[in-house]
């Protein structure tokens, strides 16, 4: 990776991270606001600033591994969270809210649809990358 | 599979920044590799074998019971 590549994606997130702080401080809703921030603070005490951005294989397959955990945890996770929001809102179970199912049911609708884009990114990356790196038999 | 690379490198008195830039790699790189918790890609062995003018296995100590 290059340090203008680098810096494209750093400013990538920190802009994404400011509109997410401030969507949430206008739409009052400060959970998400205060999530932000710690996410940004995370984000700069973690990620490294130095002029000189040398990735090597060491630190390729660590980004490797972060990256299977993260599909690992979240995709079970956000799964999980749809059908914990869908099936109460479908069974007008009072799970969340009493009689009030339309923003569970939202919120399981966006989870579902979430879990099965990851999904498919990752099943189309992989399906890519395995012939990218000769997976396919060449034998007759 | 151990290594001798910190051996190899204190030979040529080098230190693990200089070694580190030599094979275009960072010095965590290089410190993880020394500690044997780091297994690097066989054209990175070959890289530190090449430099150090010896052989990969002079390096780099197969042991079959680990694995």
């Amino acid at each position: 990776m290059n340090i203008k590549k680098y810096e494209k994606i750093k400013s990538s997130v920190i802009i994404f991270i400011i509109t997410i702080i401030t969507i949430s401080i206008f739409s009052k809703l400060y959970l998400l606001a205060v999530v932000g921030i710690l996410t940004g603070i995370l984000f700069f005490s973690i990620v490294r600033f130095k002029t000189d951005i040398n990735i090597d294989e060491r630190e390729q397959e660590i980004k490797e591994k972060a990256a299977n955990i993260t599909y690992a945890i979240f995709v079970p996770t956000i799964s999980i969270g749809s059908f914990l929001l869908l099936v109460p809102s479908l069974s007008k179970l009072s799970v969340f809210f009493k009689g009030e199912f339309i923003f569970t049911e939202t919120l399981g609708v966006i989870f579902a649809y979430l879990t099965l884009f990851l999904i498919t990114v990752y099943t189309i990356s992989y399906f890519f990358l395995n012939r990218k790196f000769g997976g396919k038999s060449d034998e007759k | 599979m151990k290594n001798k690379l910190k051996v190899f490198r204190i030979i040529k008195n080098l230190t693990q920044e200089q070694l580190a830039d030599k094979l275009n790699v960072s010095r965590q790189t290089v410190i993880a590799i020394e500690s044997g918790k780091y297994l690097p890609s066989l054209g990175l062995a070959f890289k530190i074998a090449t430099f150090f003018k010896v052989n990969i296995e002079n390096i780099f100590i197969y042991n079959q019971q680990e694995e």
